[in-house]
């Protein structure tokens, strides 16, 4: 059995640790890219939204490499992310590939028994013990935690940095070094260390860089490729940016959503705009808009593919908060057909509008 | 009280409940005209650009009435059954609504769980407090209306013609006339009946959900997939036509699932938004209708 999933951000690197403590075969497919995109929109139904897409083109570069396992999530509504699972194995089925899906679902839809079952197919291969897989699964959520901090923390000092481009470089050699590394406690220790690194990064404090928060739906403001590497872009432009929801954001608010204490800030930031529950991200969404004003920062960019539900609602409301708060917000749509150009002067142009709202159109020099 | 209803989305299925609740309540009603060229493009001017259409079109119902009435219901149906949604849309419809139409009366907030006569009432308690102090009203007329909408049935099952096509999609587009441009007019015309899937038992429907990997969380996902699967694999139809909404992502999913359920029988996916020409509309349904033919033949 070889395990592949499909990319989300840096999911791939806690899913190495994971794999690797677990002693489990696995294949990360090629880091998402045009390739992997054109085959998807080749295969997918055309009225499927951006990440279905992406994803079958995971899926067929790892078939390609041997995978013969699909690990995915699900949810249960109103979103429709809850029935790819459902429509990807019918639709690789009809592409004559036959691959076993593991569907980790909430226990409330398919039943203890049943997800503790599907949990157990995944170790299936291992030969570790319960205690090792226990450690193995909180080393995967360290790393997790680990990449996505050290992420933002270079996100928003490369605002601050003297040596333009100190950041990013250092962010991109920290994720190659960690492909590297084999086990969990490796990659930890590399982390730790490039953890260091980043502080040690030469910045200027009196900077006031302009600061932008990423809001939107989950797997496009994760999944660079998807938002066309929007947060490097920022990064080049020496500008701040800030995106709450991460892959150890939704660990920790799925964990933490039985009990109704997940997220509370943004419950109530988004009290006024959207009180319910209405699906995929929508409350973030808005919450995070409000938030972002709160915490001083000078325009938000909500990035969603094109016919997604509940973010077609939140857009709606956000011209409302960026009224109410004078605070501007941009909403950038993507779809396979999104172009780069278009896309790129849509972000400069936001960014002169941030600019001249500073008075300070110096502030990137 | 003068209380606004827009005629879109689930009116055509609701309207007995609505209609008798405000009455009983003691108010009056101002409900908006059918769909017409004014709804649609007032619709298309006030709602976020990325909607489907028949979200547009109740924006354009809204704004047709605002001005006659103290209270718009905009009724934010949640689940019409446990564990089951519509679409995230219809949660957040009064946000839409409020933040994209201008100049709006009063409007009704309170989410709609339909699951249990219980939690309804709980939308009837809040609701009906906007019109009147009086519980025991609120109360009598809640109960009206649920008897109302008890005997009201609806759905198109024609007997007695050569061919007979399943017409599934969601209710807001197989029963407003406008959006779809008559269809079912059109059809007769051909001499062709027509069977909804509101004429197929609810059991019969769940039965043949069971077959699917993962249990569907959209009512009309679940009602559509079973009822296509129950009238091919029965041979109550000849072909089906599904009138689908540009951009809906609940149907991106179940025309798939209902490809992938019936194989080759005939299949008709119906694209409607708001630059649907009405001749191509027709030479579709033509040519289908004449492709059903020869097949009898």
């Amino acid at each position: 059995m070889k395990i592949t999933f499909p990319h989300m951000g840096n999911v791939y690197i806690a899913a190495k640790a994971l794999f690797e403590d677990l002693g489990v075969e696995y294949v990360i497919p090629p880091i998402s890219n045009k390739g992997s995109l054109e085959i998807g929109a080749l295969h997918s139904p055309e009225e499927m939204c951006l990440p279905f897409k992406i994803m079958i083109g995971n899926y067929m570069h790892a078939i390609e490499l041997g995978a013969d396992t699909v690990l995915i999530t699900g949810s249960c509504g109103p979103c429709r992310f809850g029935e790819y699972c459902e429509l990807q194995i019918n639709l690789l089925n009809k592409l004559g590939h036959n691959l076993d899906f593991i569907v980790i679902d909430s226990p409330g839809d398919i039943g203890r028994k049943e997800l503790l079952n599907r949990l157990g197919r995944i170790t299936a291969g291992s030969k570790k013990n319960k205690l090792e897989k226990i450690g193995a699964l909180m080393n995967a959520v360290k790393v997790a935690n680990l990449v996505d901090e050290i992420e933002a923390k270079a996100r928003y000092l490369a605002g601050y940095e003297v040596n333009k481009g100190d950041c990013k470089k250092l962010l991109n050699q920290c994720k190659r070094d960690a492909m590297q590394c084999k086990g969990g406690q490796s990659i930890i220790k590399l982390l730790g260390t490039y953890k260091d690194k980043l502080s040690s990064i030469r910045v200027d404090k009196s900077k006031q860089p302009i600061k932008i928060a990423i809001i939107g739906e989950i797997y496009t403001v994760i999944e660079p490729f998807s938002s066309l590497y929007i947060e490097d872009k920022l990064m080049d432009y020496g500008i701040s940016s800030k995106r709450t929801l991460t892959p150890s954001w939704w660990l920790k608010n799925l964990v933490l959503s039985p009990t109704n204490m997940n997220q509370l800030e943004i419950k109530r930031s988004a009290k006024n705009y959207l009180s319910h529950m209405i699906g995929g991200h929508a409350r973030e969404c808005v919450g995070e808009a409000v938030l972002a004003h709160e915490e001083g920062f000078d325009g938000a960019i909500q990035i969603f593919p094109m016919g997604c539900m509940p973010e077609i609602v939140s857009k709606a409301i956000l011209p409302t908060i960026s009224k109410d708060k004078d605070f501007p917000i941009l909403t950038l749509v993507v779809d396979e057909m999104t172009g780069e150009a278009g896309y790129v002067t849509r972000i400069e142009a936001f960014i002169d509008l941030l600019e001249r709202r500073k008075e300070n159109v110096l502030s990137r020099c | 009280m003068r209380v606004g209803i827009p005629k879109g989305l689930m009116y055509h299925n609701y309207y007995p409940f609505l209609h008798t609740f405000f009455e009983e309540l003691g108010a009056e009603l101002i409900v908006s005209t059918d769909t017409n060229k004014d709804i649609l493009d007032n619709g298309v001017k006030y709602c976020v650009d990325e909607a489907c259409l028949p979200i547009k079109v109740f924006h354009g119902h809204v704004h047709s009435i605002k001005d006659q009435c103290d209270l718009m219901v905009v009724p934010r149906i949640m689940q019409l059954r446990e564990r089951e949604f519509i679409c995230p849309k219809f949660c957040g419809l009064p946000e839409m609504v409020v933040n994209s139409v201008p100049d709006l009366p009063m409007i009704t907030m309170a989410p709609i769980y339909a699951t249990s006569k219980a939690r309804l009432y709980d939308w009837a308690k809040v609701t009906g407090k906007m019109v009147t102090n009086n519980r025991g009203k609120v109360q009598k007329a809640f109960e009206a209306a649920l008897e109302k909408q008890r005997g009201y049935k609806m759905g198109l099952d024609d007997k007695d013609c050569t061919l007979r096509i399943a017409l599934s999609g969601h209710p807001y587009c197989i029963h407003d006339t406008y959006l779809n441009m008559n269809i079912v007019k059109k059809l007769k015309k051909l001499g062709v009946g027509v069977l909804t899937e509101e004429c197929i038992e609810e059991t019969i429907i769940d039965n043949e959900v069971t077959r699917l990997y993962k249990r569907p969380f959209w009512t009309f996902a679940r009602k559509n997939y079973g009822f296509t699967s129950h009238a091919t694999n029965r041979g109550l139809v000849d072909g089906i036509i599904y009138i689908s909404s540009f951009a809906c992502g609940i149907d991106s999913v179940v025309v798939e699932l209902i490809k992938h359920n019936i194989g080759e029988f005939p299949f008709l996916v119906l694209k409607i938004d708001e630059h649907t020409g009405e001749a191509g509309i027709d030479t579709r349904i033509e040519a289908f209708v004449d492709m059903l033919e020869r097949r009898g033949s």
